[in-house]
Formats: C-alpha cells, sequence, structure tokens
C-alpha cells in the first residue's frame, strides 16, 4: 500500500520581502500506486514544491497529505524517508564517497549484513548496465551518464515502494538521456513501483510515464493517463502547452 | 585502513603530549635531598628577565639548595608586576626585587621613605617580607657612548637640556615609571621625545648611533663592555635601588636565615663585575652564581650542582613546548569543532560568536598573558590558556565556513534520502568539510609554535626561555637557541598535518580544495 493523496493542499512561501507567493492552491489528487505519474509544467508551476511535500522536505500551510495511506508524522520524517526513494537534478552523489559506498550508505546505516549488501549492489548495477568495478572509484571518475545511473542504483537500495526524482536527466546531453530512460524503464519493469517523476520535458513524461499531473501557477489542470490527456486536453492550457511542447518542435523553448 | 591510521596518529600524540607532561620545574632541580625536617615543600624562586634579575635569583637558589632545599625555578618573568603579583598569589616563593622599584611601583611613595619603612609597610599592606639588602644600589643612570660625550661637552643629566635634538630610547618600564623619565624630564627640563626600546636592544643601538641617550642600571656589566659614560645625577633625582630578597609570609625561618647569610654581601663593584661575567665572558647563570657564593664561602657543601647539556636541556624545552601547544590544541578542537557546528546549525548565534572569537585574536598575545595572571597566576596553566584561546578562531570559523559552503544539493539528498540529523553530521557534512577544517587546525597550531615562545615570559618554559633570556642578555645565539628549534618546530608541524590529510582525505577533494 503506497498510496499518495493530497487533500486540499495549499503552500505559501513568504518571500524576505513581505510579499507572500502561493506556490500551491487547494491541490487534491491521489497518485495510482505501482505506476509512473508525471508531474509536467512549466517552470515555477510548482512540480518541485508538490513533489517535496511527499517526503517531507516542504510542509503544506493547509490541508492534509497522505503517504503510504497515513497522514504524515512530522516528527519521524526520517523512518518516513528511508521507505521512499529520491533523486534530483545533477547526480547529488556524494564527493567523499566511492560509487559503492554512495549506493550502500543507507543499508549500512540500517545494519543489512554484508552478504545481503553485496547482493543487493550486484542485482541493481547490473540492472542499469554499471560494471562492478566502478564500485571502487569515486563519483567524479565516472561519466555524467554513469553518475546519473549510481544515482537511481542509491536510491534503489533499500527497495523503496515510493521513488520521487526532481527532473534527474535535465543536465544530461540527448544521447545520454535515451540511454538512461532505457535503464529506468528496465528498472520499473523489473522492480514495480509508484513513482513520481517531475519533468519540464512533456516527452520525457510521455516515454516514461503512464499517467500525468498537468500544473499550471500552482493549480492542477489536468489529471489522468497519458493517452486521455493527448486525445482530449482539458482546459485551454493544456491545449496550448501540448501545442507548444509537441506541434512546432523547432520553437519549443528549452 | 584509515580506522587504522587514526588510531596510529592518536596514539603518537599521545606519546609525544606524555613525554612533555614531566615538569619542567624538575628538569632544572638537582636532586638535593636534603631530608631535614620542614625541607621537603619544594621553594619556588622568580626573577625578572633581566641578566641582574637571572644572576640574584640563581644565588637564592644555590645558597637554598646547598642547604637542603628543594628549590623550583620560574625565571624571567615579565616584569615588576608579574612577579609581585605572583608572589602574593603564592605563585612563586621568593624573587630579587629593588627598594626604590617598591616605594615607586608598588608602595607609590615618595623615594625619601627609609628602608625600615619600606619593609613594615610591605608586611602590614601585602604580608610580604623584604630581607636585609645584598649591599649594592643599582639606580637608574643616564648613559651616552664616549664620543657623544665629548663633542658635546656631556657630563652631568642637567647637560642633556641644551640638547633637545638628541635621540632618546628608553626602556618601557623606565618611560612609564613616577621614577622614570616622566619625572627626571620634569626635574631636568629635558625636552625631547623618547621612543621605548626593549632594555637589552638598547646599547646595540648605542653603538650603531641609531640612539644617543638610553637609561641603564648602575650595575648593569654592558657600561664596561661598551665603555658607556654615565652622566651624573646632578640634582640627586634617582631614589636608592637596594637589591634584596622579598618574600612571600609563611616561609619557615630557616630560609630566612639562609637568605639572611646574603646580607651585605655584593657591593655594586662586585654586582657590575657578576654581570659582566655572564655579558662578556658568556659564562652561564649558574657558573656566575656558583663561582661567587663559593668565593664568598657560602657553600657548605661540596657537591657542584649538576649541570645539564646543552643538547638535553633544548630536548626538555622542546618536549615542554610541545606539551603547551598539543594541549591547548586539543582543549581548542574539543571546544570549538563543536562550536562550529552548533554555529553551522543554529545561525542566530553565527554572527556574535565568530566576532568574539575574532575579538580574542586582536588582543595582543604579550597582553593576553598578563591578563591570564590575576586569574590563574603564572607557570604552565595560564599560558596554555592563552594558546587555547588564541586558537579557537581558525578552527571555529574554519569548521563552520566549510560546512555553511557544501553544495545545498548534497545537503537536500542527505535530508531527502532519510539520513537523521546525526547521520547527516557525521557521514555527510563533517567529511566534507573535514580539509578545511583540518587547514584551520594546521593554522592554529603554528599560530601556536610561535606565539608559545612568549609563553616564557610567565614562567611557563619552553623555546621561550633561551629567547627571553637572550633578550634579556642581548645574546643572539641565545636567542637562536630558541628560536630556530621554534622554527624547525613549525616547519615539522607542517609536515605532520600534510600526512594527516594525505591519509583521511581521498585525493581529488583536496585537490578541489587547493584549485
Amino acid at each position: 500500500m503506497t498510496q499518495i493523496s493530497f487533500k486540499h493542499i495549499s503552500k505559501v512561501y513568504d518571500d524576505h520581502n513581505g510579499t507572500v507567493k502561493e506556490a500551491l492552491r487547494d491541490i487534491n489528487l491521489s497518485a495510482t500506486e505501482n505506476v509512473t505519474t508525471a508531474v509536467v509544467g512549466k517552470s515555477g508551476s510548482g512540480k518541485s514544491t508538490l513533489l517535496q511535500l511527499i517526503n517531507g522536505l516542504e510542509r503544506p500551510s493547509r490541508g492534509t497529505i497522505y503517504v503510504f495511506g497515513q497522514q504524515i508524522d512530522y516528527e519521524q520524517l526520517p523512518n518516513l524517508r528511508r521507505r521512499i526513494g529520491y533523486a534530483v537534478q545533477g547526480t547529488g552523489l556524494f564527493p567523499h564517497l566511492s560509487v559503492g559506498e554512495n549506493i550502500t550508505l543507507l543499508a549500512v546505516l540500517d545494519g543489512w549484513d554484508k552478504e545481503r549488501i553485496k547482493g543487493r549492489v550486484e542485482m541493481l548495477m547490473n540492472l542499469v548496465g554499471l560494471p562492478l568495478e566502478y564500485a571502487r572509484r569515486y563519483p567524479h571518475q565516472l561519466s555524467g551518464g554513469e553518475q546519473q545511473r549510481v544515482g537511481l542504483c542509491r536510491a534503489m537500495m533499500l527497495n523503496p515502494r515510493i521513488f520521487l526524482l526532481d527532473e534527474p536527466f535535465g543536465a544530461l546531453d540527448p544521447i545520454t538521456r535515451s540511454e538512461i530512460h532505457e535503464h529506468f524503464i528496465h528498472l520499473q519493469q523489473s522492480e514495480a513501483r509508484t513513482i513520481i517523476l517531475v519533468t519540464h520535458d512533456l516527452q520525457e513524461a510521455l516515454k516514461l510515464a503512464k499517467e500525468m499531473i498537468i500544473l499550471n501557477d500552482g493549480k492542477v489542470e489536468q489529471t489522468g493517463t497519458c493517452t486521455e490527456i493527448l486525445r482530449k486536453p482539458a482546459t485551454d492550457f493544456v491545449k496550448s502547452f501540448l501545442r507548444s511542447q509537441l506541434g512546432n518542435r523547432p520553437r519549443r523553448k528549452r | 585502513m584509515t580506522k587504522f591510521t587514526t588510531r596510529s596518529l592518536c596514539t603518537f600524540l599521545l606519546l609525544v603530549w606524555t613525554s612533555g607532561v614531566a615538569d619542567p620545574g624538575t628538569v632544572f632541580a638537582p636532586d638535593s635531598a636534603g631530608g631535614a625536617a620542614g625541607k621537603s615543600r619544594t621553594i619556588i624562586v622568580g626573577c625578572k628577565h633581566f641578566t641582574e634579575g637571572y644572576i640574584l635569583g640563581e644565588i637564592i637558589a644555590q645558597i637554598l639548595e646547598d642547604r637542603g632545599y628543594h628549590v623550583e625555578r620560574k625565571f624571567g618573568l615579565g616584569g615588576t608586576l608579574i612577579c609581585f603579583d605572583a608572589l602574593r598569589n603564592g605563585d612563586i616563593d621568593i624573587y630579587p626585587e629593588y627598594s626604590g622599584t617598591i616605594t615607586q611601583a608598588i608602595l607609590k611613595l615618595d623615594d625619601t621613605t627609609s628602608y625600615p619603612t619600606v619593609q613594615q609597610m610591605l608586611i602590614r599592606d601585602f604580608g610580604l617580607e623584604l630581607l636585609g639588602p645584598f649591599g649594592f644600589n643599582n639606580t637608574y643612570a643616564i648613559a651616552v657612548t664616549p664620543s657623544l660625550a665629548e663633542r658635546l661637552q656631556l657630563n652631568t643629566v642637567s647637560d642633556l637640556a641644551r640638547f633637545p635634538k638628541l635621540r632618546l630610547g628608553f626602556s618601557y618600564e623606565f618611560l612609564n615609571r613616577h621614577d622614570g623619565w616622566p619625572g627626571l624630564a620634569r626635574t631636568y627640563r629635558l625636552p625631547g621625545r623618547p621612543v621605548g626600546i626593549e632594555h637589552g636592544l638598547a646599547y646595540q643601538a648605542l653603538r650603531e648611533n641609531d640612539l644617543d641617550v638610553t637609561d641603564v642600571y648602575t650595575t648593569d656589566g654592558d657600561i664596561d663592555k661598551y665603555g658607556l659614560v654615565l652622566l651624573k645625577d646632578d640634582k640627586e633625582y634617582f631614589p636608592r635601588y637596594l637589591g634584596a630578597p622579598l618574600l612571600r609570609r609563611g616561609l619557615s625561618e630557616g630560609v630566612k636565615r639562609v637568605l639572611g647569610e646574603l646580607a651585605g654581601k655584593i657591593s655594586e663593584k662586585e654586582m657590575q663585575s657578576l654581570n659582566a661575567s655572564v655579558l662578556i665572558e658568556n659564562k652561564t647563570f649558574r657558573e656566575v652564581a656558583q663561582e661567587f657564593l663559593r668565593a664568598k664561602d657560602l657553600l657548605l657543601s661540596v657537591r657542584t650542582s649538576s649541570e645539564e647539556s646543552k643538547w638535553t636541556t633544548m630536548l626538555h624545552r622542546t618536549a615542554t613546548h610541545i606539551k603547551l601547544t598539543v594541549t591547548a590544541l586539543i582543549a581548542a578542537m574539543a571546544i570549538a569543532i563543536p562550536l562550529g557546528v552548533l554555529v553551522y546549525r543554529l545561525r542566530t548565534i553565527a554572527k556574535p560568536v565568530i566576532y568574539f572569537t575574532g575579538l580574542l585574536q586582536t588582543i595582543p598575545s604579550i597582553a593576553l598573558l598578563a591578563f591570564m595572571i590575576p586569574l590563574l597566576g603564572i607557570g604552565v596553566t595560564p599560558a596554555i590558556v592563552a594558546l587555547f584561546l588564541y586558537a579557537l578562531l581558525p578552527i571555529l570559523r574554519n569548521t563552520s565556513s566549510a560546512l555553511f559552503s557544501i553544495d545545498p544539493i548534497l545537503k537536500k539528498i542527505s535530508v531527502g534520502m532519510g539520513l537523521t540529523t546525526w547521520q547527516q553530521l557525521r557521514h555527510i557534512e563533517i567529511p566534507l568539510a573535514a580539509p578545511t577544517i583540518l587547514a584551520g587546525i594546521k593554522t592554529a597550531a603554528v599560530i601556536n609554535v610561535g606565539t608559545a615562545t612568549l609563553a616564557a615570559f610567565i614562567g611557563a618554559g619552553g623555546l621561550g626561555e633561551p629567547i627571553v633570556t637572550g633578550l634579556a642578555l642581548n645574546d643572539t645565539s641565545l636567542i637562536l637557541e630558541g628560536a630556530v628549534p621554534a622554527a624547525l618546530l613549525a616547519i615539522v608541524t607542517e609536515f605532520i598535518f600534510e600526512s594527516i590529510e594525505k591519509f583521511l582525505i581521498p585525493k581529488h577533494l583536496l585537490q578541489q580544495r587547493v584549485s
């Protein structure tokens, strides 16, 4: 049971100048279990905020969030977060730890025995196509795409039922990105889990996700499966968003 | 691998530390088990840091040792008030002082007060006992070079008033005393603006013609050495400075009786020659004091005091120096690193804490050492506290700024992946900050090795001891005896820290920091 749902969620930021910015307004939604849901929208639409509400990096100003079917207990965040994988743009690998240490950090802290750790690391590295001897190297000795795959392995180490990705492939070149996409799909096929993927790239969303949440200016414009949304855009915004990202490709803004 | 090297490093540091722990006092105390009742307690003899002070201190120490007392020497203390406070606090038991200094600088009386009156007032106001004088009057005199005296026809202090352009350089103590420059200038209506100069350096400055006039003591051995002309005090301005042992109350009658034997034994001429044998013949204080006591038939036992070899002494000094530095450094690390973490976690206290430790850093080292005396007395403890305070800022600032500058994405990830606050600190933040923290510790260590040389001014020993003595004697080779090992120690410190870095920190993180 990974059930994630938002009930009347609003998030207000207090600017230092005294102005108040409303990042999310009265959001109600729930994510389907064991599929990938992409959260898409322009930058500043509140995508990252929505994602960070799920693992408690942000707290809602109003409303209630349920994760694993329960209201978030803000006193017990580390416990909750260990059950949720998390990856962000850039690799976020710790430079002072070797690749192996990066991947196994959480398992070591959780007191896994050596055999179990070894088995899990080998399985994950094979799954994303990383040679096992890379475990002894440091992150800076790997290419960007390889580092990204290490990041996926690290997030998957404890086999979390929920996986949050915040524009994880944004900084990669197109060829590397499409390679990573293959590994990602492969990973999801072998260990299905509930994945929330934040991206500004509609192509990526369509390729990796089964369902979509389209955000605009802090509000949900439309939710549903990708095919539904493509066939029946609910609002004018969704229509023009789809057209701008898919229709006239040369004029697409990055 | 890293765990092993950390442990062996700790063992190494511990060894260095404990090897220095041997009380520096015992280094100089010959094994004189008198055994007589009441003699088991150690008598601590102090002195100010100038030649005559050392000689008189050594004479006092040796005659007591000869009679079976166990003596600890705390020589070369910073000045009159440091010695006097140390005596009142009971940090030292005896030091040689001068009647004029007591009336002027301590009792603040005029200089006509009689010797017995001074003795009574010391007992009444401070509980201190001034024994009978050694015999000589070591007063201030104004000195010029013979060539200048001849050229300008200078004979008396009054003559100086005719030459307002003369370059005057006086010791700091003389400049600031009631019976020093201010009164002298008033009495003789002297023009001119004197500069302050360390007494030991003034003679050299006169010889090199960087200075025309300075203050000397009438028993200075340098007067003969440099052939200086003393100007006659024609208005009888300078008071009498009769040298005598000044004692803490409560010392046994036996001690007083032994020191009483010294009364009237040293004339001005004799004191000058004792000073000269140190300055010109390069004898040690110990030798000079022993020859004097022997010549006056004041030594009862035939045992000669055991003289240490130069190398052993240097080794002991270095050990003391390392002990001072390492103890202060470890204490500073224990406080400054957690404080740096606290500053990072509670940003509101960041500025006040860093400003405060920065303020500590701006206090001149010698002043900080002087502040320590009323609180902690003299010796090793106040020196370690002062060094500890100096080491705080570099470690604290590097710790907190290294933590503040960690890549925010890495922080976000370490929180988001579910590490507890302690785990974030232990596994991510501290290791990432380690290169910079280590650099801060290295800076603190090198600063401490240098600053610790000043600790000799408050009787803490170490490599500063020969430097302080050398300054008093204007003896360059003696200064180098402390300065060279101190410099080597600083280099070794750098080297040790570089090795620690290599063991503890992955190479690519170091390169990142340097670039």
